[in-house]
């Protein structure tokens, strides 16, 4: 039993949700769910469009709810809990985006990149702490690289002025050991705190976040009823349910928690995320969640079976951003279904 | 640079030389060569030897040698403009040669800002390790060098945990030989460097291994702890502390540094290495509560949302026992005093320069 260790969570709903409903989320969701994660005690809300902070556009997906927008509603209903967002340096720029962002209110910057891509972030990270914001770095699709050069990436971050990383199982690939691995690598290499976001492709979300607080993280990801992109992230509620019962302190009340789930379910949750077979193969070959709908679109267009698609966009490691390869696998798979019937 | 800023850095190295002069007489009417000259170490190097010149006549000639010698002129119009002090343009991998009449040479080229350690890796080492290489072989053909000084740094011993007291010169840890040392292992290979150029050309190198230091002239955008809680108080922001502020650092103040480095480079015997810094550590959060006292109203300390669970890097001091017992150095401007004058200058200067 952990001795009411602590723990702080992170709860993207109204950010890696708006994945789920092709960034439809309204004022009146954000409104809403704020007020019930704050009554809750959440310590961080992060809201936004899925890809964060500035990255509503036509490739990516517009949002219903401009940022500046977003933000001010979000800030107006959280009165305890921190408001969080989610930067991609690249879709966010420091100018236009997060100037005005930490200048409504947002205490929390979560500046994002591939695994291995780092060092894009230095500016952003640097900028967000000369604000005097708290600003964490977080690694995506982290199965892509091993734990020593996940290592590497993170202490880049930390170098920056990172005040702890975040890694992600974007694709929903990782084992609970695989996790294990990496956040005492983290752990033992960084001098700041270690935090673990899930996806739940495989089943794992719960149990890989228990293992990341079991192997020395601090923070942790979840969403309510795991509404989140593809298969879902950690299910919040049951997160904290969770980490209760093995003695971990989270600072959240699980009633109120409940509630805000079930705020979440009835206002915008049309369809609660589920483990669908794509899910299963996209985890399995290691390709962002995040591609599920593109993937199933395509895949009727052309005919072929999407889990074809999903393992030949694993094999070739293609990472979010490179959307246009789903048409190029699709219609090589096409081709040689033609050649196999020659 | 307002005339103010420059009467207090004045004013700290008269405090510091006051009665101490006289163990810098070597340096008289010598000519001293500052390779990467233009940073926080050579500011305040160049500040002592024109408080040397002007106060106690000792007549020494300057040479500071840089890639950045335009942003030195920028920041440091009232000593790049003196006629005591000459400033030269070069990468100091590209060293055609020192002036031929240099008897004093400290040997201080290196970027020390982390994040340039992180994103670039191999220019770190190659600034390091290629730069110290040239400096041997310009210095080869010197024909009255007195003393070479290298500065090394305190972190080429690996890291340090709480539970040992400050780092010996003789240590035997290692920095980890991954990208994310490089600049800890390319030091300690350039300390191999100045060892290699005495064996093989007679020249009479020394290493000190600074440790951290606090003062004017250091750049408060760089990521270290007590910059940015400098940058966090003067923004009017809160001080913003990673982790559970109890990691331990020491700092010495710039005037303090600059005496210590010449007093080694003049007294010290060739092969000799010596720490550089205070022994007299501070946690974090104790720094950030002394910083914040300097400002009214005093900013809230804040600690990081989520706890640090890590035990690397609990605490970096220098055991000093070396330089206080072979060079009569003590820490001179306490750390509480040392925060204050370095908060007054800052007030004075424009943030993010």
């Amino acid at each position: 039993m952990i001795n009411n260790q602590k723990i702080v969570i992170s709860d993207p709903t109204l950010r890696d949700g708006n994945h789920a409903v092709s960034h439809q989320l309204s004022v009146e969701h954000i409104a809403s769910y704020c007020k019930a994660a704050n009554a809750a005690g959440v310590t961080i809300v992060e809201v936004g469009h899925g890809n964060g902070l500035g990255a509503s556009s036509l490739q990516l997906g517009e949002s219903k709810t401009p940022d500046h927008i977003a933000l001010a509603t979000a800030r107006e209903n959280l009165i305890n809990s921190k408001l969080g967002i989610h930067v991609i340096p690249g879709f966010a720029t420091i100018e236009r985006d997060l100037k005005p962002a930490i200048g409504m209110g947002v205490d929390v910057v979560r500046v994002a990149a591939h695994c291995s891509e780092a060092d894009i972030c230095e500016r952003h990270i640097s900028f967000s702490r000369e604000q005097g914001v708290e600003v964490w770095g977080c690694l995506m699709m982290s199965h892509m690289i091993s734990p020593a050069l996940l290592l590497e990436q993170a202490r880049k971050m930390e170098s920056y002025g990172a005040e702890g990383v975040v890694f992600m199982d974007s694709a929903g690939h990782f084992l609970p050991e695989d996790v294990q691995q990496r956040v005492e690598t983290l752990v033992n290499g960084l001098s700041i705190a270690v935090g673990f976001h899930a996806h739940n492709n495989m089943g794992l979300a719960i149990a890989n976040s228990i293992a990341a607080a079991n192997s020395g993280a601090t923070l942790l990801d979840g969403c309510a009823r795991g509404f989140g992109a593809g298969a879902g992230n950690a299910q919040l509620e049951v997160l904290i349910a969770v980490l209760t019962r093995l003695g971990y302190s989270t600072g959240i009340d699980l009633y109120k928690m409940l509630d805000a789930a079930d705020v979440a379910e009835n206002l915008f949750i049309k369809e609660i995320p589920a483990i669908k077979s794509v899910s299963v193969v996209s985890g399995m070959a290691g390709v962002f969640s995040g591609f599920m709908k593109p993937v199933s679109r395509i895949a009727r267009e052309f005919n072929v079976d999407p889990r074809d698609i999903f393992f030949e966009l694993g094999r070739r490691k293609i990472v979010a951003g490179q959307e246009d390869i789903i048409l190029e696998v699709a219609k090589e798979l096409v081709q040689r279904t033609k050649k196999g019937n020659q | 640079m307002k005339l103010e800023c420059q009467e207090r850095t004045r004013h700290d190295c008269l405090r510091i030389l006051d009665g101490r002069d006289a163990a810098l007489d070597p340096l008289r009417r010598s000519n001293l060569v500052i390779v990467g000259g233009t940073g926080f170490v050579g500011a305040w190097v160049a500040e002592m030897i024109a408080a040397l010149n002007d106060a106690y006549q000792f007549g020494i000639k300057l040479t500071l040698i840089s890639r950045n010698t335009d942003q030195f002129v920028n920041h440091c119009p009232h000593l790049s403009s003196r006629a005591d002090i000459a400033l030269l343009k070069s990468d100091v991998r590209q060293l055609g040669q020192f002036p031929n009449n240099a008897d004093w040479v400290i040997h201080a080229a290196a970027n020390p800002d982390v994040r340039t350690h992180a994103s670039n890796p191999l220019d770190t080492a190659s600034v390091i390790v290629d730069g110290t290489m040239s400096v041997m072989r310009t210095a080869e053909r010197l024909g009255q060098l007195k003393k070479l000084l290298y500065l090394s740094s305190g972190l080429v011993c690996g890291a340090q945990q709480a539970t040992t007291s400050g780092v010996k010169e003789n240590a035997q840890g290692a920095p980890a030989p991954d990208a994310s040392f490089v600049y800890a292992n390319a030091k300690r290979f350039a300390e191999t460097l100045c060892s290699a150029a005495r064996a093989q050309s007679r020249i009479p190198a020394l290493v000190a291994r600074p440790f951290s230091f606090i003062g004017p002239y250091q750049s408060l955008t760089t990521p270290w702890a007590q910059t940015t809680f400098l940058a966090d108080a003067l923004r009017g922001h809160h001080i913003r502390v990673l982790g559970d502020g109890q990691v331990i650092r020491s700092y010495l103040y710039g005037s303090d540094a600059a005496y210590w480095f010449l007093k080694i480079l003049t007294a010290g015997q060739s092969g000799d290495v010596v720490n550089v810094g205070s022994s007299a550590g501070i946690t974090l959060q104790d720094l950030a509560q002394e910083i914040a006292k300097n400002f009214e109203p005093s900013p809230e300390i804040l600690f990081n949302t989520a706890p640090r669970n890590t035990g690397r890097a609990a605490q970096l001091l220098p055991d000093t026992m070396h330089a206080q017992n072979e060079y009569g150095l003590s820490v001179f401007t306490p750390i509480e005093e040392a925060i204050k004058l370095t908060v007054q200058w800052h007030r004075m200067m424009p943030l993010d320069k």
